[in-house]
């Protein structure tokens, strides 16, 4: 811009421009004005500068040249302000750059850096979720497992709750049996105790019955032996006549021989003497006297025999009421045991009445085998307890193994709800690590937003930044839930953990209880094979089979066949032998036969009369036993009375005791024992007698002398008879 | 007489087939000589599983052990056979006096697949040592039989066993008063492949 102004002013003006006049040559990027044309009458200014410089042409290029300079001094400046602009432009571009940048390299930095922790903290996050996510499925896992090995124990629970109500009945069926053999226990001990008292009665009424009747054979006895010894006294005195008559007989035979001689001699002699006659016929009346005697002496002597038939009578009747007495006690044996036998059927018969099902003893074998069969199933029943004990043993130790891997499990998943603790602590330690960390980054947000609002890129970051954080947050929240959901389902298994062991308690008291049962059946089973022992067997499934061609059979067989081929061959023998003899005499085979006929009635013959000397012996015998009996009493003054018996221990023992025919009193016996080969004195009440006990003292004891003592005993008790 | 009678209970043969009837025939010379059913000069001593053994040289005897281990032995490989009890009674009055029972203890995987398992004979000496002294140690306790006896052998098998030409059903010949019950507790162990005789 040119100013046209007046000098002055431009005076005024000009100091400062010629301060600072660039030259106008110089430089100037402004219009050039040639000053030797006219100025061109599009040109204004000299036009409105006339008024003021109207001078000539040398003002006016003074006024160009102060202009000019003005001008280029003006350029100058302006130059100089614009490279000032330019330069202070620049230092204030590369100010203003290098803030930005800074700030936006700190901006992009801090952005960066939270970029980056977001995404650590979505890793974190994304570790975190993938841990619970496993752990939720182990839980799950090990909650399926639980839920399974619970349900296989409710199943074991049921089979072991089957298993017991089984025993119960089972236990409850014996027991009723068991009543039931009570019942028929008490029915059969009243029933016994009814057979006792009747059986007392009949002993009691059989004890009088018998006692009467040992006392009217008693006196039976007594009258025999009374009418015994009569007899005896009377075949004495007929003993003796029939000796006296014996002596006549003799004499009378021995006359009649002498007389027949004579009576010989005479008949030769008959003719020689008449009187002789005479004398024959007296001869022959006391012939015939003798004859008479003798018919009586026969007569006599039958009588003789006859008693002693009679007595041989009367010992055959002794021996036959022995006999019958001996029977009458068997009879009364024979009583008992018949009313035995009755109150038995009776009391069998009662039984059958009162077995059920039973009329009468036809449907016994029934009943037995009906019980035989109910024996048998029992027996089945018992196998099949032992094998259900097997089961239960079996189910127990599998109930046992269960147990301790459940309690096993149970410390392994509280082990793990420990270590879920534990981690779920941890978790909580890096939310909260988190949040301080989201509260922090917000903080820094906030600072940046605060000192940065108008940059809208950082803004939308920021937004994003704070959007992902909400994210995160509800990530967090989310995690929290689950750890809230893990606590619960902990708590939950918890409670079950509680329930198994209680489950597992009660398993423990059935477990001794089938222990108990077990003790119990093991018992029975040692009842049973202690049967088995006595050789008892169930006829369902086993039976006993022996050789049939047994050793003893066998045996038996070889000694019967020797005994019988021994005997072929002796009969072999004889029959050679008496082939022989048949060869040797043709037809003695006849005779043989009529010779045996004819030895054997001689045989028979003989032992006839060998029978009847046998008699003879045995009355000569007793006559004569008798008769030394006699003598001794009378020769030593002893009555003797001997008796045999047995010791309980088989040794025989005779008994003898002495009475003094010179006794005052039945009592005075002395009793002596013998026993293979000494003879001892027994006490009784009159050896006891300080007398008599101080003679056997002396002799007996002392000098050892049982004659002795008895000669002495019978001088003493002769003295003292004669003389009272 | 019931006194004298007994039960002699229970001498258990464990093994295979071949051992226990093999066995059963030691077993049953023993007490045959121990219990005098036989006279004492018909036996001989034989040195047997390092044991001085009784055997009789009674030809009838002898044949009938045989015939009876060889039933045995084959009832045992079927497994069928349950018991074996050796019965001693009076000749006179077939009164059964004495009863052996031989528990038998067959093992089944023996019997299934046919094959003995391997011991040693040690060991196998051992069992049938202490086997044979408790059968003289149970024969000490017996009253003495003093009159002429005979003994049988008894066969407990199971019901379906078809039963063989030389034998028949028995009744089970038990002790009408049985007085004293030993237990005799043994077992005798698995064959060995081939006996030494020592």
């Amino acid at each position: 811009m040119i100013v046209r102004t007046p000098p002055t002013k431009k005076l005024r003006a000009a100091p400062p421009e010629t301060e600072t006049p660039p030259p106008a040559p110089a430089t100037g990027p402004g219009p050039l004005v040639i000053f030797e044309d006219d100025p061109p009458p599009s040109l204004p200014p000299p036009g409105s500068s006339s008024d003021h410089l109207l001078c000539t042409y040398q003002c006016r290029q003074m006024v160009k040249s102060d202009f000019i300079d003005a001008l280029s001094n003006a350029e100058k400046q302006a130059s100089d302000y614009q490279s000032k602009l330019a330069a202070l432009n620049e230092k204030f571009c590369k100010v203003v750059t290098c803030a930005a940048e800074s700030e936006k390299n700190k901006y992009l930095d801090q952005f960066l850096y939270a970029e980056q922790e977001l995404a650590a903290a979505k890793a974190r996050e994304q570790d975190l979720q993938e841990q619970l996510l496993k752990e939720v499925h182990d839980s799950d896992e090990r909650l399926t497992k639980q839920l399974q090995s619970n349900s296989k124990l409710e199943v074991k629970l049921q089979n072991e709750m089957n298993l017991r109500m089984r025993a119960e009945t089972s236990t409850g069926l014996a027991e009723e049996k068991a009543s039931v053999i009570e019942g028929k226990l008490r029915h059969l001990s009243d029933s016994i105790e009814k057979e006792k008292k009747s059986l007392n009665n009949n002993l009691a009424q059989l004890k009088g019955e018998s006692k009467l009747t040992v006392s009217r054979i008693t006196a039976d006895r007594e009258r025999m032996e009374c009418r015994a010894h009569n007899a005896e006294k009377e075949t004495e005195l007929l003993k003796k006549q029939l000796d006296d008559i014996k002596k006549q007989l003799s004499e009378c035979v021995q006359q009649k021989s002498e007389v027949e001689k004579k009576l010989s001699n005479l008949t030769f002699q008959e003719v020689e003497s008449t009187e002789n006659n005479i004398l024959v016929k007296h001869l022959q009346e006391e012939l015939r006297n003798f004859d008479a005697e003798v018919r009586e002496a026969r007569k006599l002597k039958s009588a003789h025999e006859n008693v002693e038939l009679l007595k041989e009578k009367l010992l055959e009747e002794k021996s036959r009421r022995e006999r019958v007495e001996a029977e009458l006690s068997k009879l009364q044996e024979l009583q008992l045991s018949m009313k035995k036998l009755e109150d038995e059927l009776k009391s069998w018969k009662l039984i059958i009445k009162d077995i059920p099902g039973v009329s009468c003893s036809e449907d016994l074998p029934v009943k037995f085998a009906s019980l035989q069969k109910e024996v048998i199933d029992s027996m089945m029943k018992v196998s099949e307890a032992n094998a259900h004990l097997k089961q239960l043993e079996v189910a127990l130790d599998a109930a046992k193994i269960d147990k301790q891997n459940a309690e096993i499990e149970a410390t392994l998943a509280k082990e793990k709800g420990d270590v879920s603790k534990s981690e779920v602590k941890r978790i909580e330690l890096m939310l909260s690590m988190v949040t301080e960390e989201r509260d922090k980054l917000r903080n820094v947000l906030n600072g940046l937003k605060s000192a940065k609002n108008d940059e809208a890129a950082s803004h939308t970051f920021l937004q994003e930044v704070e959007s992902s954080l909400a994210k995160k947050e509800g990530y967090i929240k989310e995690l929290e839930c689950g750890v809230c959901e893990q606590k619960e389902v902990n708590s939950r298994q918890r409670e079950e953990i509680k329930l198994l062991n209680e489950r597992l308690n009660n398993e423990a008291r059935r477990i001794k209880s089938l222990e108990r049962e077990s003790d119990r059946l093991h018992s029975e089973i040692a009842l049973l094979e202690s049967k088995i022992g006595h050789g008892n067997f169930s006829a369902a499934n086993t039976k006993v089979l022996r050789m049939v061609n047994t050793l003893t059979v066998d045996n038996e067989a070889k000694q019967t066949i020797e005994a019988l081929q021994t005997e072929l061959q002796k009969t072999k023998e004889k029959l050679q032998a008496v082939e022989e003899l048949k060869s040797q005499s043709g037809d003695a085979g006849k005779l043989v036969d009529s010779y045996i006929s004819g030895k054997i009635v001689q045989l028979k013959e003989q032992i006839a009369t060998l029978e009847k000397r046998e008699e003879r012996y045995k009355t000569v015998f007793a006559d004569r036993i008798s008769v030394f009996r006699r003598e001794c009493c009378e020769l030593f003054g002893y009555k003797i009375v001997m008796d045999e018996h047995q010791r309980p221990n088989g040794i025989p023992v005779t008994h003898f005791t002495l009475q003094s025919i010179y006794a005052q009193s039945d009592d005075e016996k002395l009793e002596f024992e013998y026993e293979s080969g000494s003879t001892n004195i027994l006490a009784n009440d009159y050896t006891s007698q300080s007398e008599i006990s101080h003679q056997v003292e002396i002799f007996i004891r002392k000098l050892n002398s049982i004659p002795a003592f008895t000669a002495n005993l019978t001088v003493e008790s002769f003295n003292r008879r004669t003389l009272t | 007489m019931a006194s004298k009678t007994a039960t002699k209970d229970i001498i258990t043969l464990r093994g295979s087939a071949a051992i226990v009837s093999e066995f059963f025939g030691y077993s049953a010379n023993s007490i045959l000589y121990n219990r005098g059913v036989y006279p004492e000069e018909s036996f001989v001593k034989v040195k047997k599983y390092g044991l001085p053994m009784l055997l009789t040289q009674d030809e009838g005897l002898k044949s009938f052990i045989a015939n009876l281990t060889a039933q045995l032995s084959e009832w045992l490989e079927s497994g069928k056979l349950q018991r074996v009890v050796l019965v001693i009674m009076s000749k006179a009055t077939s009164e059964v006096l004495e009863r052996w029972n031989f528990s038998i203890e067959t093992d089944s995987e023996v019997v299934e697949k046919g094959m003995s398992r391997e011991k040693s004979d040690k060991e196998i000496m051992r069992e049938i040592q202490a086997i044979m002294r408790q059968i003289a140690s149970s024969i000490t306790y017996l009253p003495c039989l003093d009159e002429p006896c005979v003994f049988d052998v008894l066969a407990y098998t199971d019901k379906d066993v078809a039963v063989p030409f030389t034998w028949i059903e028995s009744d089970p010949k038990l002790i009408t008063n049985p007085e004293i019950i030993h237990k005799v507790d043994t077992l005798v162990s698995y064959k060995n492949d081939e006996w030494d005789e020592q």
